[in-house]
């Protein structure tokens, strides 16, 4: 009785939220399911069923296949780097030393910037005739010449992924840092008059702490990694020579420069497969670790 | 032979003088605790010991080694935490055998060695299981079996028996009094717990705000305490101490809360100190009140307030004179709020403080 009320209560609070969720989520997912089955184009009159020819012709599309590629490169890279950097400065942040406070609170703030701030500051860090990333090469005897990092598609990819980097670091920084704080100070004291190394009371100490929050943040960036769209359109708008065009980027284009709705739709709907894959995994990656600490 | 001799240590972190100089020598086989509350520098000293914290200054030499500057492995000491602080995913018998493996000693040994030590802690069938699944006993025992195993020449336990509920603890504290029997091995012992130190130490230093008040076995720290910080910290209900001073030209002193004045017996006493403190503090064990007439005991007239039957004992609390006088008797005695009753205090349990320094006197 009491706990049929409770229930009632619970999705009666919930359901101004849910109307909202379904109004701006539920209802275009639907209509974009409509619309990958058909040959409809952005303006002008309402498509005929096609079936899945949508489908087909973009799985098996030139530019689909070098846009996932992009984007998986994207991905695993800047993911990679974003954890071993960011384990690393958690460690750091985790020593005593002057200043610390002051560091801590500031490595938030590259994370805080919003997208379109942090590229636009990129792009002017980036600029073939001004940028101070080019000063600073020059400086350091590395590069002989300015160069056009964002401009070539040899440098274009890895120039966005230092960006994308620079700005996502912190956040598993800070996950990492909350996790090293969560070791204890007496497994630290005895590991050490066990005579265990520093390597080995990595791998015996904290890494048993560190692994689930990790865990975490790798399918949090892998998720956000995998649809980017902002940061790119941004500095680069997927050139040069499309070396850059992510599959957000061509759903984009698809939907928006070529006017095609339907098809646009149809490779929307294959990259939010892929990413509810990867929630599925985060799931159960957040279920097994809430079940199986302690 | 000597084994633990720490002089003149001391400890500082950034301007605080975390430990004002400690001096004390250890035989080999003793069981010290160190006893004292939190805060008072326990850990500390436990830590300088250890090796996990330097000095400031002092030397600390284990069997004439000097240890100061050695790395904490290096040390022949085995530590003991409070939070057991055993390696989350390692089993039970990796956690026992973790400092040998860090020394590289051959599998087979380390294995034997480990049954060994969980065979005398009874633990043995426990070796397979991670410490999640462990209760808190049988953690404390894999901490000390991790202990156990290197054999060290000096054992170190920080607080073991704190997280521990009441019977395990006392459980634990039966463990560890026939570990130290049967091993004959040599431990340094902290606790905030006056039982725990009462029970198992073969010495107790009592610290106060890092300095030890008083070193000895726990008869002469119970029964002979050097001022009233360690009566006051020693046994529980606490010990009454009552304000008086000594009648000029006599041998007799009086106290506030007493009808009469009683003789000091000075050959009882150890030393005869000349300068007769201006006010005392006479401290007076609950148990050492007495129903009946006895052979020179001091009188009180009270008040009864307060009986709490504890099962082997009453614990009465009596108003004597506008002050809370605190008693305990065999169960059996009857007692009734408001009844006035005449106590008397055996001479021999008494002790004299000054009252000016808090130093015991005579
Ligand atoms: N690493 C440290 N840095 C600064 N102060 C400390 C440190 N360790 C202990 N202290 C201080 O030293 C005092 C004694 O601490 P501790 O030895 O842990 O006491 P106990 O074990 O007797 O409770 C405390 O006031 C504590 O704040
Ligand atoms: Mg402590």
């Amino acid at each position: 009785m009491l706990s049929d009320r409770k229930t009632l209560h619970v999705w009666l609070l919930m359901l101004p939220l849910l109307c909202v969720m379904i109004a701006v989520i539920g209802w275009p997912l639907i209509d974009t399911i409509r619309l990958s089955f058909t040959n409809t184009r952005l303006v002008g009159s309402e498509g005929e069923f096609v079936g899945l020819h949508n489908f087909t012709k973009m799985l098996s599309s030139r530019n689909f296949q070098r846009a996932f590629s992009t984007t998986m490169q994207f991905t695993l890279i800047s993911v990679t780097l974003e954890i071993v950097i960011g384990v690393l400065v958690g460690m750091l942040l985790n020593q005593k030393f002057y200043g610390r406070t002051i560091l801590r609170g500031m490595l938030i703030l590259p994370w805080a910037l919003p997208t379109v701030v942090n590229a636009t500051l990129w792009r002017l860090i980036y600029n073939p005739e001004y940028g101070a990333f080019n000063a600073a090469l020059l400086k350091l005897g590395i590069i002989d010449q300015y160069q056009s990092w964002l401009g070539q598609p040899q440098t274009a990819m890895m120039a966005l992924i230092l960006a994308d980097l620079w700005k996502n670091f912190p956040l598993v920084a800070l996950i990492a840092l909350a996790a090293l704080q969560s070791v204890p100070n007496d497994i630290r004291a005895a590991a050490i008059s066990d005579g265990a190394n520093a390597f080995r009371r990595f791998r015996y100490v904290i890494l048993p702490y560190l692994v689930g929050p990790l865990m975490v943040a790798v399918v949090l960036r892998t998720i956000e990694a995998f649809k980017v769209f902002d940061i790119i359109w941004i500095m680069t708008r997927g050139g040069p020579a499309n070396s850059t065009r992510t599959l957000s980027i061509l759903v984009y284009q698809e939907a928006f420069a070529f006017q095609r709705a339907g098809s646009g739709a149809s490779l929307a709907l294959i990259i939010t497969l892929a990413i509810t894959v990867l929630a599925v995994i985060y799931i159960r990656i957040m279920r097994s670790w809430a079940g199986g600490t302690n | 032979m000597s084994s633990l001799d720490l002089s003149g240590v001391t400890k500082k972190f950034g301007s605080q003088e975390t430990l004002k100089g400690i001096d004390l020598t250890l035989e080999s086989g003793e069981f010290l605790v160190l006893l004292g509350a939190s805060g008072c520098g326990k850990s500390t000293l436990l830590n300088l010991i250890s090796g996990l914290l330097d000095p400031s200054s002092g030397t600390i030499t284990l069997d004439g080694r000097t240890l100061n500057g050695v790395h904490p492995k290096d040390r022949d000491i085995a530590m003991v935490f409070q939070s057991y602080a055993l390696y989350p995913n390692l089993s039970v018998a990796r956690n026992i055998g973790f400092g040998l493996e860090m020394r590289n000693v051959p599998k087979a040994e380390r294995e034997s060695a480990v049954l060994e030590a969980a065979k005398v802690l009874q633990i043995d069938h426990l070796l397979e299981r991670k410490p999640s699944d462990l209760s808190g006993g049988q953690r404390q025992r894999v901490a000390i079996g991790r202990a156990l195993v290197r054999k060290p020449k000096l054992f170190l336990f920080d607080e073991p028996l704190s997280n521990l509920d009441a019977k395990l603890r006392m459980e634990m504290r039966g463990e560890l009094k026939r570990l130290h029997q049967m091993l004959g091995v040599t431990i340094v012992y902290v606790t905030h717990d006056q039982i725990e130190a009462m029970t198992l130490a073969t010495r107790v230093a009592v610290m106060r705000d890092g300095h030890i008040e008083q070193l000895g076995t726990p008869e002469e720290i119970y029964n002979r305490p050097a001022t009233t910080f360690v009566a006051d910290f020693m046994g529980s209900p606490p010990i009454n101490m009552f304000k008086g001073q000594p009648l000029a030209g006599t041998n007799l002193i009086e106290l506030d809360a007493a009808d009469q004045p009683f003789v000091l017996d000075r050959e009882q006493r150890s030393s005869a100190a000349t300068d007769v403190p201006q006010k005392l503090l006479v401290g007076i064990r609950p148990e050492a009140f007495r129903l009946e007439p006895i052979e020179g005991g001091i009188p009180f007239d009270c008040v009864v307030e307060i009986v709490e039957l504890t099962g082997p004992e009453k614990i009465v609390s009596f108003d004597v004179k506008g002050q809370r006088l605190i008693a305990t008797f065999k169960p059996e005695h009857e007692f009734r709020a408001s009844e006035k009753i005449r106590l008397y205090a055996s001479m021999d349990k008494l002790s004299i403080f000054d009252a000016e320094s808090g130093k015991s006197w005579l």
